[in-house]
C-alpha cells in the first residue's frame, strides 16, 4: 500500500515511517502541512495520515484544499488528546477516521486496513461473502453454510463489520464506533460481550470459529474458511 | 473644591446683601433729606431770612444730628453753615444723588436768590454696611473652615476606605486569599464595591481551591498506578529469566500506561468541557434513540452480571446536545448502576416529557449514595469508601456533571427508594 503520512514530530514521523515499513507498505513523509500538499496532489496513495496541527498549512486546512482539488484519498487524522468537537470538525473537513493519540500501532494499522479496503464509491454490495457466511444487507438474514443465523441487530452490525474487513483484523474501538456509535472508551466489555453471543450462534452447529481473537489488537473474520 | 464654590457662594450672597440693604437705607435717608429741605424752605416761607436762620441755628445745636447745612448767598459763599457743602449747591434744580463717596445731598433755591443745601455724610449706612459685611466676612471665614474641616473630614474617611481596599488587595496579592474589605453596611458606593470585590475574592478562593485539590488528587491519584508500574518494571528486570516473562512484564506495563492515559484524558476532557461555554458543534439529536442505544449496548453485559436493564422511553424525543459528549454521560450513569450496585439489581433508563422540558434519568434499585455524599461525588476522583478499591478512577460522574452543564442542565442524584437516581432535564426540541 502506498501510504502518505504527515506529521511535524519528526520522533512520530518517524516511528510512523519505521513501522508502516515493517508492516510492508510504502511511506511517503512530510514535516509540514505545504510539503504535505505538494505529495498528496503529485502522487495517487492508498491512504493519507495526516496530523491535524501542522506548521505552514495545519491538518484541517489541507485535507480541505485537497478534496477542493478532486483528490478523493482517504484520509485519516491524527489528534493529541482532545477538543470535545475535534471528531466532528475532521469529518467535515473531508477527513475519513480519526485516532486519537496516543494509540496502539495496531490500531493505526486496523484503520488504514479499512480505510484502504472501502468499496469505490457507487459500487453497492447488497450480499456479503466470508468465511462460509452470507450476509444480506438488504433483508438482513444470515446464513452459515445455508444454515439460517437468527441475530439481534448489534450482533448483525458487528458480523458486518467484520465480514467488509474479512481477512483484516478490526479493533475494539473500531468496533465500538461502527456498531454503537461510541467515540470514547467504556469501561464495560461490550465488544467482548457481544462478540461471544455472536460466536456462539455462529457455532451453534459445531462449526469451527470463524472469528479470530487477536491479544491487545482485536478481532479477525478468517476470509477464506469454508 | 467644594469648600471654594461655597465660599464664594457666600461671598455672592454677603455682596448682594449689602447692596441691597445700603441701597435701601440710602433711599431713605435721601427721602429724610428732601423732606427737611422742604421743611426748612417752609420756614423760609412762612418767616423769611429770619425764621430760617433761627431753624438752623436750632439745627446746629443739636448734637445729635449728622446732617450738614449751608445757606448760599447770591455771590456763590456761605452765608450761614458748612463751607465745604458749597460745591453741591451749584445746581439750584435739586439734590445731587451722589453715590458712593461724598455725602447724599438734598439743594433749594429760594425765592430771595440765595440757595440751601442739606447733606448728609450716610455715617449709619456706612456703619450698617459695615456690620453686614463684618458679619459676613466672619461667616465667610467660619464656612471656609467649616467647609475645609468637614472636606478634610470627608476627604480622610474616603482614603481610610480606600485604604482598606489596598490593604486587602495586598494581602491577597502576598498570597492570603482569606482576606475580605471590611464594610460598614451603608450601601453607599463604596460599600457596594467592597460587596462586589469581596465576592470576586470568593470566586477566585472558590477556584483556586478546587485547583489545589485537583492537583493534589491528581498527584495522589496518578502516584499509586505510577508506583504499581515501577515496581513491576523493577520486579522484572531483577527476576524474569525467560523471554515471555519479558513479554508479560511489557504487557503489563503497557496496560498501566493505558490506565495513567486514561485518567489524563478523562482529566483534559472534563477541563476541556468546563472550559466551553460556545455551545459549538450542537446539533439536533435523537435521545429516545441515543437512550435505546445504550439500553441495548448494556442489556447483555448487565444480563451476563446478573442484573436487568429496563428501559421507559418516550418516543421522538429531540434535544440540541452534543451526540458523543451525551452519549458517554449516560454511558458513565449506566455503568455506574452496573458497578456500584449488587447482583440482582435492577437498572431503569428513563426517558419522560413535559411540555417543553425533557427528564432524562438512570435509577437503580442498589445501595444508593448518601445525601451528605451526593455533592462529593461528583467531585474528580472521589469515591465512596465502599468503591475505592473497585474498578474505576472517580472520574465518571465528574464528566457527567459537566457534560450536563454544557447542556444547560444539572445533574441531580436522589435517592430512588432504595438506589441511586440520577437524572437531567433538558429542553426539548421541536422537530416539525
Ligand atoms: N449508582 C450508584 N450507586 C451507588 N453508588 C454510586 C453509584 N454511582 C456512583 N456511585 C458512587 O460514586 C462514586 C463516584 O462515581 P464515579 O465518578 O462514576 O467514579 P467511579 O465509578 O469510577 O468510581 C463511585 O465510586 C461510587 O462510590
Ligand atoms: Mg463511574
Amino acid at each position: 500500500m502506498k501510504i502518505l503520512a504527515v506529521e511535524d514530530d519528526a520522533l512520530t514521523l518517524a516511528l510512523l515511517v519505521s513501522s508502516l515499513g515493517e508492516a510492508g507498505h510504502e511511506v511517503e513523509q512530510a514535516g509540514d502541512g505545504h510539503t504535505g500538499l505538494t505529495l498528496a496532489c503529485g502522487r495517487a496513495h492508498d491512504v493519507a495520515v495526516i496530523d491535524r496541527m501542522l506548521p505552514g498549512i495545519d491538518g484541517l486546512e489541507l485535507v480541505r484544499r485537497l478534496r477542493a482539488a478532486g483528490v478523493q484519498t482517504p484520509v485519516l487524522f491524527l489528534t493529541t488528546m482532545g477538543g470535545i468537537s475535534d471528531r466532528v470538525d475532521g469529518l467535515e473537513a473531508g477527513g475519513d477516521d480519526y485516532l486519537v493519540k496516543p494509540f496502539a500501532f495496531a490500531e493505526l494499522l486496523a484503520r488504514i486496513h479499512a480505510l484502504a479496503r472501502r468499496p469505490p464509491l457507487g459500487r453497492v454490495e447488497t450480499v456479503l461473502h466470508a468465511a462460509g457466511i452470507e450476509l444480506d444487507l438488504v433483508t438482513r438474514r444470515v446464513s452459515r453454510s445455508g444454515q439460517t443465523v437468527d441475530l439481534q441487530p448489534r450482533e448483525f452490525s458487528l458480523l458486518e463489520f467484520l465480514m467488509r474487513n474479512a481477512g483484516q483484523i478490526v479493533t475494539r474501538r473500531q468496533l465500538l464506533e461502527s456498531v454503537w456509535g461510541f467515540h470514547f472508551d467504556p469501561k464495560t466489555n461490550i465488544v467482548e460481550t457481544h462478540m461471544s453471543r455472536l460466536r456462539a450462534k455462529l457455532n451453534s452447529n459445531g462449526e469451527p470459529d470463524p472469528i479470530g481473537t487477536i491479544r491487545g489488537a482485536g478481532y479477525l473474520l478468517h476470509a477464506l474458511m469454508a | 473644591m467644594y469648600t471654594a464654590a461655597f465660599m464664594v457662594t457666600v461671598g455672592v450672597i454677603g455682596w448682594v446683601t449689602v447692596l441691597v440693604v445700603s441701597d435701601t437705607l440710602e433711599r431713605q435717608a435721601q427721602r429724610g433729606l428732601e423732606n427737611e429741605a422742604s421743611a426748612l424752605v417752609d420756614e423760609f416761607k412762612a418767616g423769611g431770612r429770619q425764621d430760617l436762620e433761627a431753624a438752623l441755628a436750632g439745627r446746629f445745636a443739636n448734637p445729635l444730628t449728622h446732617i450738614r447745612y449751608v445757606l448760599i448767598g447770591v455771590d456763590g459763599r456761605a452765608l450761614l453753615g458748612d463751607e465745604t457743602l458749597l460745591p453741591y449747591g451749584r445746581d439750584p434744580a435739586g439734590s445731587v444723588a451722589s453715590r458712593g463717596a461724598g455725602p447724599r445731598t438734598a439743594a433749594r433755591a429760594l425765592s430771595d436768590g440765595s440757595r440751601l443745601v442739606v447733606a448728609d455724610d450716610l455715617a449709619d449706612v456706612r456703619h450698617v454696611e459695615a456690620v453686614i459685611r463684618r458679619a459676613f466676612l466672619i461667616a465667610l471665614v467660619i464656612a471656609g473652615a467649616l467647609g475645609l474641616g468637614t472636606g478634610s473630614l470627608l476627604s480622610t474617611a474616603l482614603l481610610r476606605r480606600l485604604d482598606a481596599i489596598t490593604r486587602t488587595a495586598e494581602a491577597v496579592v502576598a498570597g492570603d486569599l482569606t482576606q475580605r474589605i471590611t464594610h460598614t453596611g451603608s450601601k453607599d458606593e463604596f460599600d457596594r464595591l467592597a460587596v462586589t470585590l469581596n465576592r470576586m475574592l470568593d470566586r477566585i478562593d472558590g477556584l483556586m481551591v478546587n485547583l489545589r485539590q485537583v492537583s493534589t488528587d491528581i498527584a495522589h491519584d496518578l502516584r499509586t498506578p505510577l508506583s504499581r508500574l515501577r515496581q513491576n518494571l523493577e520486579t522484572t528486570n531483577r527476576r524474569a529469566a525467560t523471554l515471555d516473562d519479558y513479554r508479560v512484564a511489557v504487557e503489563q506495563a503497557v496496560e498501566e500506561t493505558d490506565r495513567i492515559l486514561d485518567i489524563f484524558s478523562a482529566l483534559l476532557r472534563i477541563a476541556q468541557i468546563e472550559a466551553t461555554t460556545l455551545r459549538k458543534g450542537f446539533h439536533p439529536v435523537n435521545l429516545s434513540e441515543l437512550f435505546h442505544t445504550v439500553a441495548d449496548a448494556y442489556a447483555a453485559p448487565a444480563s451476563d452480571g446478573g442484573r436487568t436493564l429496563a428501559a421507559d422511553i418516550t418516543a421522538d424525543v429531540w434535544v440540541q446536545a452534543d451526540q458523543d459528549l451525551l452519549t458517554q454521560l449516560f454511558v458513565n450513569l449506566v455503568e455506574n448502576a452496573l458497578l456500584h450496585t449488587p447482583q440482582r439489581s435492577t437498572v431503569t433508563l428513563e426517558l419522560s416529557v413535559r411540555d417543553r422540558s425533557v427528564v432524562a434519568a438512570v435509577c437503580d434499585d442498589g445501595p444508593g449514595i448518601p445525601a451528605t455524599e451526593r455533592e462529593k461525588v461528583l467531585r474528580r476522583f472521589y469515591r465512596l469508601e465502599r468503591s475505592r478499591y473497585g474498578p474505576g478512577n472517580g472520574l465518571g460522574l465528574s464528566l457527567a456533571a459537566a457534560v450536563a452543564e454544557l447542556h444547560g442542565g444539572q445533574l441531580t442524584l436522589s435517592d430512588a427508594q432504595p438506589g441511586l437516581r440520577a437524572s437531567i432535564a433538558f429542553t426539548r426540541e421541536l422537530i416539525l
